[in-house]
């Protein structure tokens, strides 16, 4: 990075942690620059790699079947005309009825039935048994048709008990996640701006 | 009582600051997980070809580049052929980067020993149309030269032309690889994550859905330490653990805080009444 970029790098750095202060004029012009930037760089992306490539180039050498993808994409752009809106609706119902053609087999297989498989298939080993407890314990603190009086106000706990660690485990890991976001950007300035620590 | 929170966080600042001015070396344990991830890519050769996929935007760069730069440096030092891409628009620019790096460290030739296919939108149509043809998902590469043209894709037509995937991931885009790649082609996983999703793919993990997992800085720092060569992973892992202790401390403090005060103002009631 040249000495100049290091320094934007720097001061918009700054910018966006004075906000730990209080709200400021520094951090919001920082925070608007990131998302037009970030709005930006996807659209110029998007057009660079997708629509030039594999839209605008195969219709202008003479690939007729593109017209369907142009047609149903400027039909979803007529949404913005009050009058034409519902026409918006046919490319949707195409997106709705293939995604979920192609993701409901899949996320039943994958997230569904290969985990209950893995579940059971480990349930003659001490953790797959505490593993086979929480699941049952947690899915029946969901199960809402019933009271949970009884039996099953105990194996519900069990489940709040399961989804406590899960929740702690979660949370340690968001800390570490974030803390190495700031340890990169103390980096960053100690290193490369200020020169303090070897990169 | 009020307490004014940025003073938690001047403390965690310090706590991030002078171990990289000042650093301790504290020891790095390598967990099972880790060392499974690098067994995996251990037993691959120049004869294999791996997927790597930058699923990951630019935010979490900071996690997910030493993830990523650990896994590239034992794959280029095993001569394995590495074709990489993105999923996510933010991460095409940054792959091509990383990639383009690691591999002029390893005097790697591009078209020969990697290739960078660029970014496709539609996630599970990119990652179910490579089951039928890479070269149809991506005619071209980043650079617009065609598929064809590039020797190390000449043999490459699709899942079963590649011995591994990674995907560098700050989301939930491994769910779709395993979804699309892994449970309708049978195509092996690996997920390099930022910490935060850790315990969403420890199940995936563990009912061999994925086939390893690195997470977040602590994973680069272990990779790094398996492969003898401690880079950023490794030099930021102090400030990592005195962050880490410093907010186990608050808690803890917080906590006893909080029972006292509770603890006063039932003394103060009941000798009201």
């Amino acid at each position: 990075m040249s000495e100049l970029g290091t320094w934007i790098t720097a001061l918009l750095t700054l910018a966006i942690y004075s906000f730990l202060y209080r709200d400021n004029p520094f951090y919001r012009a920082a925070e608007y620059l990131l998302i037009g930037l970030t709005v930006g760089y996807s659209l110029v992306i998007s057009v660079k790699t997708v629509l030039w490539p594999g839209l605008i180039v195969p219709l202008v050498s003479g690939e007729v079947a593109k017209i369907i993808p142009l047609v149903l994409g400027g039909m979803m752009l007529i949404r913005l005309v009050p009058r034409l809106s519902s026409w918006s609706r046919i490319p949707l119902a195409v997106i709705v009825g293939a995604g979920a053609g192609v993701s409901i087999p899949a996320m039943l297989k994958a997230r569904v039935l290969q985990q209950m498989g893995a579940t059971i298939s480990h349930a003659l080993s001490l953790n797959g048994i505490i593993m086979l407890v929480g699941v049952i314990a947690t899915i029946l603190y969901f199960y809402f048709s019933r009271e949970q009086k009884g039996l099953l106000q105990p194996i519900a706990k069990i489940g709040t008990y399961y989804m406590m660690v899960f929740f702690g485990a979660t949370f340690g890991y968001t800390v570490m996640s974030r803390i190495s976001l700031l340890i990169g950007r103390m980096e960053f300035l100690l290193g490369d701006w200020l020169h303090l620590v070897p990169r | 009582m009020k307490f004014d929170r940025r003073f938690i966080f001047i403390l965690i600042v310090l706590a991030v600051m002078i171990p990289l001015l000042f650093p301790i070396d504290l020891p790095v344990a390598i967990t099972d997980e880790t060392r499974a991830v690098y067994d995996r890519i251990n037993v691959l050769d120049s004869n294999s070809v791996i997927l790597m996929s930058f699923d990951h935007e630019a935010s979490s760069l900071p996690e997910v580049r030493p993830l990523a730069e650990a896994v590239l440096t034992h794959c280029f030092q095993r001569d394995v052929k590495t074709v990489g891409l993105a999923l996510f628009a933010e991460g095409t620019a940054i792959g091509y980067d990383i990639l383009n790096d690691v591999a002029a460290r390893y005097g790697k030739m591009y078209g020969i020993d990697y290739v960078y296919l660029g970014y496709r939108p539609q996630y599970s149509a990119a990652i179910l149309g490579m089951g039928e043809s890479i070269r149809g998902v991506f005619p071209a590469d980043y650079d617009d030269t065609p598929y064809d043209s590039i020797p190390l894709l000449s043999g490459v037509r699709n899942y079963d032309d590649i011995d591994l995937v990674i995907s560098v991931a700050d989301g939930s885009l491994p769910t779709y690889w395993v979804e699309y790649a892994q449970a309708r082609y049978g195509q092996k996983i690996i997920a390099a994550l930022a910490a935060v999703m850790v315990t969403a793919y420890t199940p995936y993990v563990d009912a061999g859905q994925i086939d390893g997992l690195l997470g977040g800085l602590k994973g680069a720092a272990e990779y790094e330490k398996l492969l003898g060569q401690p880079a950023a992973a490794t030099r930021r892992m102090d400030a990592q653990s005195l962050a880490h202790l410093s907010i186990a401390v608050l808690i803890v403090i917080g906590n006893i805080i909080a029972f006292a005060v509770r603890r006063g103002k039932r003394i103060t009631e009941e000798g009201r009444s």
